[in-house]
């Protein structure tokens, strides 16, 4: 399988680095860090990047791909109005070919399908911690325990099942 | 007798309180919500206050009326909604712990007073350890600042107070709120005081989430200057009667605040679509996505009516399927993050 251009920008990010963070490449590269893992867990899985102590490196394919000058060179500009034509020409082509049929969409099938759903890789940031934060408000005289917070109360209806996917959602990407 | 993990759960359910607090620390407001048995319960406290004279005279009939004050020292401070009141009585605007939606560079009573108002609204964690979310804003796309220290400084305080506090992006809490039925996949806007959350979603997971640091704050100081009044007093009509689906007969602040909801929701629309310019691999999403609107700026009548009107103008590079308001505009930030905070508290 061939290589996306996104795909193809991060292997050339990670090759000028040597070493990359995922927050360096996120910057190089836009998306959020979620998604920049999500593909970089991708072309780990393919052998295209390797991955230490908080640092991807280029594994043998990515070096292969690299040598062999198959990363896209041509200009993105001229890329995206080209593809941006194709998509007008298919799109149109596919609307009268599909028009009527209802393609049927699972949660497990997206999964399946795009990948999303891998289990996160998160990178702890080393200079990250407990900054103890003094209570200045016992410094403060008030009368607001004393009067209360406005309350509102609403039905909490689906919120239990909400929860429930949204842990089945969080599940199945930590299994796979 | 041990009980099992299983049994504890279902035990923690009967409960009345249920373990977990989502909490919204927004430029307008700080809310808390928890959920007492088939109920979800929201505390909050305006995010404002005002300098009033200090003498035991002033304290007595402000105790005696039941408006809320802190003193430090020898200041005075009206807070809540009769801060607001008080600033449009004497003319003046109030002023605000959070700035852009995090803590004021500015104010030097900042601190003091948001720990405050949010130590009001969280009370003491059921247990030591209790999860609590609390809402922070994306990265601003059009301002020099970054959010470290505000998150930071909120986390530290929610540990001082014997909490597991852990972030979460107020777009992102909007979705988990309000797309449950659509997979979480959708994008989530919040248009609060001080920012403009967006975060586009995919089966829970954000793709990209950012805030722009133009919002009802912005609106307000952009109307006061046009016809020289105060933000305070253009705020105070903004938020009680303002019509946006009304098209003629229009008083001067109102045509005015009418011209800047329109920049701004231009100005929001055109970000989003350079965000999806910048991110050249977008997962496949099989269905138009839903756009869900959310946060005090969005409250006026007829807000849902004009943002459609202009994202039908300017388009997103994917479909859209509906654009709708949260069912609880203002509730729907401490939703999302207590419902992260449930199933966090479900695992343990």
């Amino acid at each position: 399988m061939g290589l996306t251009g996104t795909e193809a920008d991060i292997i050339n990010c990670v090759a000028r680095l040597r070493l990359a963070k995922k927050d360096q490449i996120r910057r190089q590269v836009g998306f959020s860090l979620e998604y920049i893992g999500f593909i970089c867990r991708d072309l780990i899985r393919r052998c295209y990047l390797g991955f230490s102590e908080g640092h991807y490196f280029l594994a043998k394919d990515g070096i292969k791909t690299l040598l062999a000058e198959e990363t896209p060179k041509i200009d993105r500009k001229l890329l995206k109005e080209v593809a941006e034509e194709v998509a007008r020409q298919i799109s149109g082509e596919l609307k009268r070919t599909v028009k009527g049929i209802k393609i049927p969409v699972s949660v497990r099938e997206i999964i399946k399908e795009t990948g999303f759903g891998t289990s996160e890789e998160r990178i702890k940031i080393k200079t990250d911690f407990d900054l103890p934060v003094e209570d200045e408000s016992l410094l403060l005289e008030s009368n607001i325990d004393k009067i209360g917070t406005r309350v509102e109360k609403e039905k909490s209806d689906d919120m239990d099942k909400t929860v429930r996917l949204f842990k089945e959602l969080h599940g199945k990407r930590r299994k796979k | 007798m041990i009980k099992t993990k299983d049994e504890k759960g279902i035990e923690g359910l009967k409960g009345k309180i249920q373990k977990g607090k989502g909490v919204d620390i927004g430029t307008m407001f700080v809310k808390c919500a928890h959920k007492e048995g088939d109920e979800i319960v929201f505390r909050s406290q305006r995010n404002a206050f005002f300098d009033v004279e200090h003498t035991d005279f002033t304290k007595k009939i402000l105790d005696n009326s039941k408006v809320k004050y802190i003193i430090k020292e020898d200041d005075l401070y009206v807070v809540g909604d009769e801060a607001l009141q008080f600033a449009n009585m004497f003319n003046k605007d109030t002023r605000r712990p959070l700035s852009k939606g995090v803590i004021s560079p500015t104010e030097k009573e900042a601190l003091p007073i948001i720990e405050l108002l949010i130590k009001s609204v969280v009370g003491e964690p059921s247990h030591k350890g209790e999860i609590v979310y609390f809402s922070v804003p994306g990265e601003p796309l059009d301002a020099d600042f970054n959010v470290l220290y505000h998150i930071k400084m909120v986390e530290g305080f929610l540990k001082t107070l014997g909490y597991a506090p852990k972030p979460i992006n107020e777009g992102h809490a909007i979705i988990l709120a309000e797309l449950a039925e659509e997979d979480f996949t959708g994008m989530g806007l919040s248009f609060g005081g001080g920012m403009v959350n967006v975060c586009l979603s995919f089966m829970s997971v954000p793709i990209f989430k950012f805030s722009v640091a133009k919002s009802g704050d912005w609106i307000d100081q952009q109307v006061a200057m046009a016809v020289d009044e105060t933000a305070s007093r253009v705020s105070a009509i903004k938020e009680s009667s303002l019509d946006l689906s009304k098209e003629g007969d229009l008083s001067k602040i109102e045509s005015a605040l009418s011209i800047y909801y329109n920049h701004l929701i231009e100005y929001v629309i055109e970000n989003i679509k350079q965000e999806f310019a910048k991110a050249r691999r977008l997962p496949k999403i099989p269905n138009p996505i839903s756009i869900i609107l959310s946060g005090g700026t969005s409250l006026p009548k007829g807000f849902s009516g004009r943002f459609k009107q202009i994202l039908d103008r300017l388009k997103l590079p994917i479909p859209v399927g509906s654009v709708r308001m949260a069912s609880q505009p203002l509730r729907s930030v401490a939703k999302g993050a207590l419902i992260a905070a449930s199933a966090d508290e479900s695992k343990k």
